[in-house]
Formats: C-alpha cells, sequence, structure tokens
C-alpha cells in the first residue's frame, strides 16, 4: 500500500475518479474543507424556519414535512417496533426453553402461532425497512444535494401510513387473536375457514396499508434521486450508500407492487367472499407463493441493500480508503437487483412446480451468489489495503460482513434442490435468514453510530458503543449458531426432540444478551444526546460524502448556497444570484451571506409544514379498522357490526377530504433548476412521479390479470368456459370499451382545448369525461346485477363473487379496475368544479397528468375485454 | 397533421379495432381455431395500447428512459406470469 493510497479520502487514482463519492478532494489529514458559513444555531441558522413550530413541541412532528424530521421519525418508530418484534421473539424462546406440551409454558398454542407470525411480519415490514429509509430520509437529499425529497408531503404521507399501518396490526391482537399463519401468510391457511377471527383480517388490511406508504415512498425516492441531484453529480459518483437506496426503491417499485395484488386478493378472499386461494387444485396454493415469493426475493435485497450502503460508506471512512473496485461494485449491486426478479421458485422446491422450474431456479441461484462475492471480497479487499480504526460504526460494519458471510454461504445450501428437499421447514433455514437479516441490521445499527452526531449534533459514548457490540455480537451468534446445529428443529413450532435442548438453552440466553445490548445502546443514546460532546461537522476523519460538509444537525434547509459539483468538487453557490456561475462561495462574513440569502429565497420559498398527511393517516387507520368487519361481504353479527360500519365511514370522510385538503393547499416543493436530471431531463417532477406510479399499477394490475391467467392454466384454459354462464358475450364489454375510449378521447380533448385558453371547450369535454365514466359504471352495475341473479341449469343460485373461481377473478379483476374509473372520476368532479373557475387555461399539465392515469386506466380495460368477455 | 386532427383519427382507429376484436369472435374463427382467434385479439389489444400510449399519454414525445420504466414493469409481471403458469404444466 502506498502512501498516497492510504493518504486520500477517496482512496484509489486507479479508476480516475477521485470525486467518485461526490466528496470534496481535500488531502488527508484535511477531513473535507466545508466551504461554509458559520451557522448561528440560536437564529436558526440561515433559514428561516417556514412557520414549523419549535422542534420541542409535539405539534412540529404531526406537521412537518421536512426529510430530516421524517427521518427521525422513521427511526424512532422503527425501533419501537425492533422492541415490539423483539419482545415477541424473547417470549418465544422462554416458550421454546425446553420442549413442552400445547398449553404449557408461557405461550399457548395460539398465541405461539401469533407471535412467530407477528415476530416474522414485525421485523421485516416494520422494523427493517423503515429503519433504513430513516437514513435515507435523513442522508440521501444531503448525499444528492437536495433541499428535501420532490414531493415533502408525500413523504410525510408515507411516515404516517406506515406508523399507522403498524399501530393497526397492533389493534389485531385485540380482534380475536392477530394472525396466526406465519409472516409468509400461505394459503389456504391464511382464508378464513383456518383463521377466522376478525384480528386476522385486520393484520393483513395493516400490511395493505404499509405497502401503500411504501409505493408512495418509492415514488418519491425515484423522482428525487433521478431528477434533484446537485449540479455535475452524474448517477455514477453518486455515494455508496445513496446508490443502494436507489437501487432499493427501484426493487421497491415493482416487488411491492406485487405483494399489493397477493394482498389484495387475499383482503378479498377474506372480506368479500372470492374463492382464489380456496381453491383444492394447483392454483389455490401455488398462486400464493408465485406472487409472494416473486415479491419475496427481491424484499431480500430490499432490507439488505440499505446495510450494504452502511457497510461501504463505514468501511471507506474507517479505512481511510476508497472501496476497492468501486465501478465493479456498483455494477454487481445492479446485476443483483435485477438477478432479484428471476429467483423466486427457489422458496418453492418443495412444492408442485415441475422440476424444469425447480433446475432453472437453482441456476439462478447459484447465478445470484455470485455478484456478492464480489461485493464481499471488495470490502475485504478495501480492509487490507486501508488503515482500519476500530470506531463503534466500523466494528457493526465488520461484523455484519462476518455474518452475512455465514449468512450466504449458508443459503448456498438452500438453494441446491436436493439439500432444500432436507433443510426446508427446519431450523436450517431459520438460522440462515436470521444471519442475513439480522447480519443486515448489524450494519444498520452501525449507520445509528455513524449518522448520529450528524442528526443530534453529538457524539455518543464510545466505550458504551463497544460494550453494546461486545454484547451484540457475542448474543447474536450465541442465538443463532446453535440453530444450524440442531436444524433438524422443526420451524415455526414448539415441539422438538428433547436431546436438542441444551442447544435451545444457549439461544435462549444468546437471545436475552442480544436483546439486553440495544439496553445498553438506548442508554448510551439517550444520555449522548442531552449530555454528549458537541460534534463538530464531520466528526470522522475521511468521511468524504456531502452530509460531512455542513454543520451538524444541518439546518433546516441543509444548504448555505445551492450545492455545486460542474467544477470537481463541492461547492455552494450564492442562490441569490445565478451571477455566481464560477461556484462562488457564499459571503459569509458579518452575516452579509445571509442577506444575499434572503433576497434569492424569496424566489423559491419551500413549504415544511402541513397537517394533511397525518390526518390521511387517520383516515386510513379508521377506513381499514372498519373494512376489517366484514366477512364474505357482510358485516359481523350484533352490535360490533355498527361499530365497524360507522367507523368505515368515518374514516373514509376523513381521507376524502384530507386529501382534498391537501390538494387545495398551497404548498411550494423544492425548486429543481439547478439540478441533474438525467435521465429524466424534460419530465417534470410531477408528471415523472405519475409514470413511476403507473409503472407500479402496471405491476399491479398486471399481477392481477396473471393470477387469472394462472388459475385459469391450472384449471383449464378452454375448459373454464363450464365455470361461466354463457362463454363468448362481447355485447357488455364492447359496449364499455367504446365508453371508456371515448372518455378517453374527450380528456385529450379537454387538454387540447385547456393550451387553446377554450373555457366552454375545456368544460364541455370535462363533462363528457364524466358522463361518459358514470356510464361504464352504470353498464357494469347492470350486467353484475343480471349475472348475480342470473338463473341457468348450471348456475341456479345466480353467479355471484363466491360461486367459484372463474366468478372470483372476474369480479375482482373487474371490480378493482372499476375501482380505478371510480377514483378518476372523483377526480374528474374536481377538475369540472376548478375549470368552472376559470383554472387551467393556458396551464393544461393538471389535465395532461390527469389524462396519464385516465389513459392508463382505459389500457387496462383493453386487455380485461378480450380476456374475460371474447376468449 | 394538426395534435386535434391526430388525435381524433386514432380514436377512429382504436374504436375499429374494438370491433375488430369482437368480428373475430363474431365470425367463428374462436371456434375453428381458437389459438390463432386468440393470438389475433390478443395482437389487437396491445396495437390499441400501443396507439393510446404512444399518442395519448405522449410517450413517444417522452425521453426513452420514460418508456423503460413502462417497460421493465410490463417485463417483471410477463416473466412472472408466463414462468408461474409453466411451473405447473
Amino acid at each position: 500500500m502506498s502512501d498516497d493510497e492510504a493518504t486520500r479520502p477517496d482512496g484509489g487514482a486507479s479508476d480516475g475518479h477521485a470525486q467518485a463519492d461526490g466528496g470534496s478532494a481535500e488531502a488527508a489529514g484535511n477531513p473535507v474543507t466545508p466551504e461554509v458559513p458559520a451557522v448561528d444555531h440560536d437564529t436558526g441558522g440561515f433559514f428561516e424556519t417556514d412557520g414549523l413550530p419549535d422542534s420541542a413541541s409535539i405539534k412540529r412532528w404531526l406537521v412537518t414535512t421536512n426529510h430530516k424530521d421524517v427521518g427521525i421519525l422513521y427511526l424512532a418508530t422503527s425501533l419501537f417496533f425492533l422492541v415490539f418484534g423483539g419482545v415477541l421473539a424473547l417470549l418465544m424462546r422462554i416458550q421454546l426453553w425446553v420442549p413442552r406440551a400445547a398449553g404449557e409454558g408461557i405461550l399457548g398454542p395460539v398465541a405461539y402461532n401469533q407471535a412467530v407470525s407477528a415476530h416474522g411480519l414485525l421485523m421485516v415490514f416494520w422494523f427493517l425497512s423503515p429503519f433504513a429509509f430513516g437514513f435515507a430520509n435523513y442522508i440521501v437529499p444531503l448525499q444528492i444535494g437536495a433541499k428535501d425529497l420532490a414531493f415533502p408531503r408525500l413523504n410525510a404521507l408515507s411516515y404516517w401510513l406506515y406508523l399507522f399501518s403498524g399501530l393497526l396490526y397492533g389493534v389485531s391482537f385485540f380482534q380475536g387473536s392477530a394472525f396466526s399463519g406465519g409472516w409468509t401468510m400461505y394459503a389456504p391457511l391464511s382464508v378464513p375457514s383456518f383463521l377466522p377471527s376478525i384480528g386476522a383480517t385486520t393484520s393483513v388490511l395493516a400490511l395493505v396499508l404499509f405497502v401503500a406508504s411504501v409505493t408512495i415512498g418509492s415514488v418519491n425516492f425515484l423522482t428525487t434521486m433521478h431528477r434533484m441531484r446537485a449540479k455535475g453529480l452524474s448517477i455514477r459518483d453518486l455515494p455508496l450508500f445513496t446508490w443502494t437506496i436507489l437501487l432499493t426503491v427501484w426493487m421497491m417499485l415493482f416487488a411491492f407492487a406485487a405483494l399489493l395484488a397477493a394482498l389484495m386478493i387475499l383482503s378479498s378472499d377474506r372480506l368479500l367472499g372470492t374463492t382464489y386461494f380456496a381453491q383444492t387444485n394447483d392454483a389455490g396454493s401455488m398462486l400464493w407463493t408465485h406472487l409472494f415469493w416473486f415479491f419475496g426475493h427481491p424484499e431480500v435485497y430490499i432490507v439488505f441493500f440499505p446495510a450494504l450502503g452502511v457497510m461501504a460508506e463505514t468501511f471507506q471512512t474507517f479505512t481511510g480508503r476508497r472501496i476497492v473496485g468501486r465501478k465493479w461494485f456498483i455494477g454487481a449491486m445492479i446485476l443483483v437487483a435485477l438477478q432479484s426478479f428471476g429467483v423466486w421458485m427457489h422458496h418453492m422446491f418443495l412444492t408442485s412446480i415441475n422440476l424444469q422450474a425447480k433446475t432453472l431456479f437453482m441456476a439462478t441461484t447459484i447465478g445470484i451468489s455470485l455478484p456478492f462475492d464480489l461485493m464481499v471480497f471488495a470490502l475485504i479487499y478495501t480492509l487490507v489495503k486501508g488503515d482500519i480504526r476500530f470506531k463503534t460504526p466500523f466494528l457493526f460494519s465488520f461484523g455484519a460482513l462476518v455474518l452475512f458471510i455465514v449468512g450466504g454461504i449458508t443459503g448456498v445450501f438452500l438453494g441446491a434442490v436436493v439439500l432444500d428437499y432436507e433443510f426446508r421447514g427446519t431450523y436450517w433455514v431459520v438460522a440462515h435468514f436470521h444471519y442475513v437479516m439480522v447480519g443486515g441490521v448489524t450494519a444498520l445499527v452501525g449507520g445509528l453510530y455513524y449518522w448520529f452526531p450528524k442528526i443530534t449534533g453529538r457524539m455518543y459514548d464510545e466505550f458504551l458503543g463497544k460494550v453494546h457490540f461486545a454484547m451484540y455480537f457475542v448474543g447474536f451468534n450465541l442465538l443463532y449458531f446453535p440453530m444450524f446445529v440442531v436444524w433438524e428443529t422443526p420451524r415455526r413450532v414448539f415441539a422438538y426432540q428433547s436431546s436438542f435442548a441444551p442447544w435451545h438453552q444457549i439461544a435462549t440466553i444468546g437471545g436475552f444478551l442480544l436483546g439486553s445490548s440495544f439496553l445498553v445502546m438506548f442508554y448510551n443514546l439517550y444520555r449522548s444526546v442531552w449530555d454528549g460532546e458537541i460534534a463538530s461537522d464531520n466528526p470522522w476523519e475521511y468521511a468524504s460524502t456531502a452530509e460531512w460538509t455542513i454543520p451538524s444537525p444541518p439546518p433546516l434547509e441543509n444548504f448555505p448556497g445551492i450545492p455545486d459539483y460542474t467544477d470537481g468538487h463541492l461547492s455552494f453557490r450564492d442562490d441569490s444570484a445565478d451571477a455566481a456561475a464560477d461556484g462562488g462561495v457564499v459571503d459569509t462574513a458579518s452575516g452579509g451571506g445571509e442577506l444575499a440569502h434572503e433576497t434569492g429565497h424569496e424566489d423559491h420559498h419551500v413549504s415544511h409544514a402541513s397537517i394533511w398527511p397525518f390526518v390521511v393517516g387517520v383516515g386510513s387507520f379508521l377506513t381499514l379498522l372498519g373494512a376489517s368487519g366484514f366477512r364474505n361481504g357482510s358485516l359481523v353479527d350484533g352490535g360490533m357490526g355498527g361499530v365497524y360500519l360507522g367507523l368505515l365511514l368515518t374514516g373514509a370522510v376523513v381521507t376524502l377530504g384530507s386529501l382534498v385538503a391537501m390538494t387545495v393547499e398551497p404548498f411550494h416543493g423544492p425548486d429543481v433548476t439547478h439540478s441533474e436530471k438525467w435521465p429524466f431531463d424534460g419530465v417534470e417532477n410531477t408528471k415523472l412521479g405519475m409514470w413511476i406510479f403507473l409503472a407500479s399499477d402496471v405491476v399491479l394490475f398486471g399481477a392481477f390479470i396473471g393470477s387469472y391467467a394462472f388459475v385459469r392454466v391450472a384449471y383449464g384454459w378452454q375448459d373454464w368456459h363450464h365455470l361461466i354462464p354463457a362463454a363468448h358475450v362481447p355485447l357488455p364489454g364492447l359496449i364499455n370499451t367504446y365508453l371508456l375510449l371515448t372518455s378517453s378521447f374527450s380528456v385529450v380533448v379537454a387538454m387540447v382545448a385547456a393550451q387553446k385558453e377554450k373555457k366552454g371547450w375545456l368544460l364541455g369535454s370535462l363533462v363528457t369525461t364524466f358522463v361518459l365514466g358514470v356510464a361504464f359504471l352504470v353498464n357494469k352495475a347492470l350486467e353484475w346485477q343480471h349475472l348475480f341473479h342470473v338463473h341457468s341449469e348450471a348456475f341456479p343460485q345466480g353467479w355471484d363473487l363466491s360461486t367459484n373461481i372463474a366468478s372470483s377473478t372476474f369480479y375482482l379483476t373487474t371490480g378493482l379496475h372499476g375501482a380505478h374509473v371510480a377514483v378518476g372520476l372523483l377526480i374528474t368532479l374536481y377538475m369540472i368544479v376548478r375549470a368552472a373557475r376559470g383554472a387551467y387555461l393556458g396551464n393544461d399539465e393538471p389535465i395532461e397528468y390527469f389524462g396519464l392515469y385516465w389513459h392508463f386506466v382505459d389500457i387496462v380495460w383493453l386487455f380485461l375485454f378480450p380476456l374475460f368477455y371474447i376468449l | 397533421m394538426t395534435s386535434t386532427k391526430l388525435y381524433t383519427a386514432i380514436y377512429v382507429v382504436l374504436f375499429v379495432l374494438a370491433t375488430a376484436q369482437v368480428a373475430v369472435e363474431r365470425a367463428g374463427y374462436l371456434s375453428e381455431a381458437y389459438w390463432a382467434a386468440f393470438a389475433v385479439i390478443m395482437v389487437l389489444s396491445a396495437i390499441k395500447a400501443l396507439f393510446v400510449v404512444g399518442y395519448y399519454q405522449h410517450l413517444k414525445y417522452e425521453p426513452r428512459s420514460v418508456s423503460f420504466v413502462m417497460l421493465g414493469g410490463l417485463l417483471a409481471v410477463l416473466a412472472l406470469t408466463f414462468a408461474a403458469a409453466y411451473s405447473i404444466s
């Protein structure tokens, strides 16, 4: 190792990218020179607080839309769910101290099943990803040089939907019992015949709400990261943590849409009485496994990538060396992100899929381990070439690497079909995925220590941090390694062979040690927030990413000017005047900078507060809680039925009202004039957000149509005609096709009218669109009414949702489409009112963006029509 | 061709193609050669969809990258559907 290599924060000159991390190019010893004026903390720094209450008041946290606040909310809430899920795990470990008969010990059989299921769901969904997204919210805008996310209120909305979805899960414990069919929620165990409690329905609906939060978040992050990077910061040069988040959100966008389809179908089976998962042929149980694992395998990387990002950042900072083979490391991650969508059937080797499919997916599974090998070696080699400093964040990241290697190697066993026959359903699987998943948590805990000084402005206690790591690492391995030894223990149940008891006792002790290590962390961080040593802008030598060039904690609008990388290193341009085209530094002397800043500030004043995201969260919570009272299309009996109906209606009114209020409320998102927008130059933020949302909707509808195709193939494609009252009756569908096509055309006419500023035309075509949409729904209602009451030899009782799988797929798929039409009509109504008051003339963008949605709904129908009416 | 005329022409094409799909069925092709007729009808749907996406949603005039995003979603679900259907064959 040459001195030169060791002393550059960005490491090698090897591929000529000294600026790869978007950091400052200052040589070592001079940790990044922040070209930043001093901040006056007392007056709130450079920036006015925009009516945002002080952070000591509760109101601040209810109304804030600032990405840093939202990041802190995510971190705090996710840690709450860590404790929630962790306590459930400890209860299970107590139960497993010795093998017991049902009813003995601390947990009864149903309670144990609930604990197993809730532990898995809460940890994977409500702790792991949101914990990573706390950092993503806080750090990514800082690393890319943005003042906030593209849609700050939607970001707050993501958070509130996340929090309320978790609370909804909590409520489900008090409605009979929470979901108790395992975190994978396999069918047919998940249908009401086997899990009849209302709480089980609520758990499923809580997940639906969680997925809504994730989808909104994905759209927001993708728009932000693609269109709001500082000038001169190309995607290639993004810091590695931001890179991992970028790939994570792309995976989330597509993967979670498939999960949403699965969950909506399950909800429909539970609430409305469709029969997708009650089928007794191949399709019943396999449909769920396909949809779930199509989501579930990318989910492994969705959870793990941010951890990898933290590892990459901390390895670079604490070895003083840029990661070895940075380009290859990024390339490997891109490969994994793509490959992750092609390995899902390795979770299904013990189902009835054919041998060809198993073989193919065994090969792709081995294929996906290869890029990971490259990443692991890149990390190891970075250590070899670097000069390691064993600070707490590094210890956790290094520990994570060790654990991930064990977890990865034991996973390769499961990827081999013959070995999986033996290991499936055993503690081998449990041990393997805890080494991977909790291995990821280990790195994220490192991230918490790493960014703690940036977020709070205080240092944590290094000694206690190391104590935490020692307890954590020992506890972790005591807990999970014995599971490999007694791998023959059956998974998910509390009965096991008595000779395994000593190993399970070691695991239980390890579990308590791991759990108590977090008490040390909470104590350390809590004390340090108040009493810790004041942290400088950059407390870590060699940290080279942009968040370390600004004060700790950063001011409300992050930067003292417009971040700019065009001349090779980070500088802040005076945003009051474009005259500072040389990347001039804000004049800091005697408040001059502040003045200069304020002049320009009026032009792109950013809003930071809105109460409506919170209210939408409350409304959604009430709506779904109310919905849980339905079974087979009717309310539960007795007084509770009325309560549920009341909750549902109240929730719907609150949700709808607050969405309207949010639309009407004046709110200014961050300015994007001075930013890199590759590869979406010329697609305005809202438009891009709409397109990205539609891409996820393609997957949602695609998964619904795919489910229909799958169950129809399983039944026999053409035998299917026996399941419907009359095959090939295209007329009702054709009429609706004409109606929708015409309405699409009228939306286009409305857009042209808005461009040409012809108010009469505009109003006329919007009203036409509305009338055509209503006609579509009326025609559909008449058709359904007819089918419900059909009297034929084959269907003497009519043809309703529960009649058979064909009726279930017909009503649910076209019903989902009808719901999209209904939402479109509400928006149309809103636009008619606004257009009547003279809006949109000369400003056709809102109509164009609505058109994107409406035409998409039209396109979906273009495929539903032949599939459900002709073929 | 002005945009209004273009939009109107596309509307007419969409209308005709939808009618053609039903005509294929009415002419009895579905009972004669189910899978050939199936292919024709689905291809007609795809053509309609391309017209709507390309012109009504202006995808033709957006950067290619937007098309790739949509294509990504489409490929994902096609992979899911075909692989799942194949796995039980």
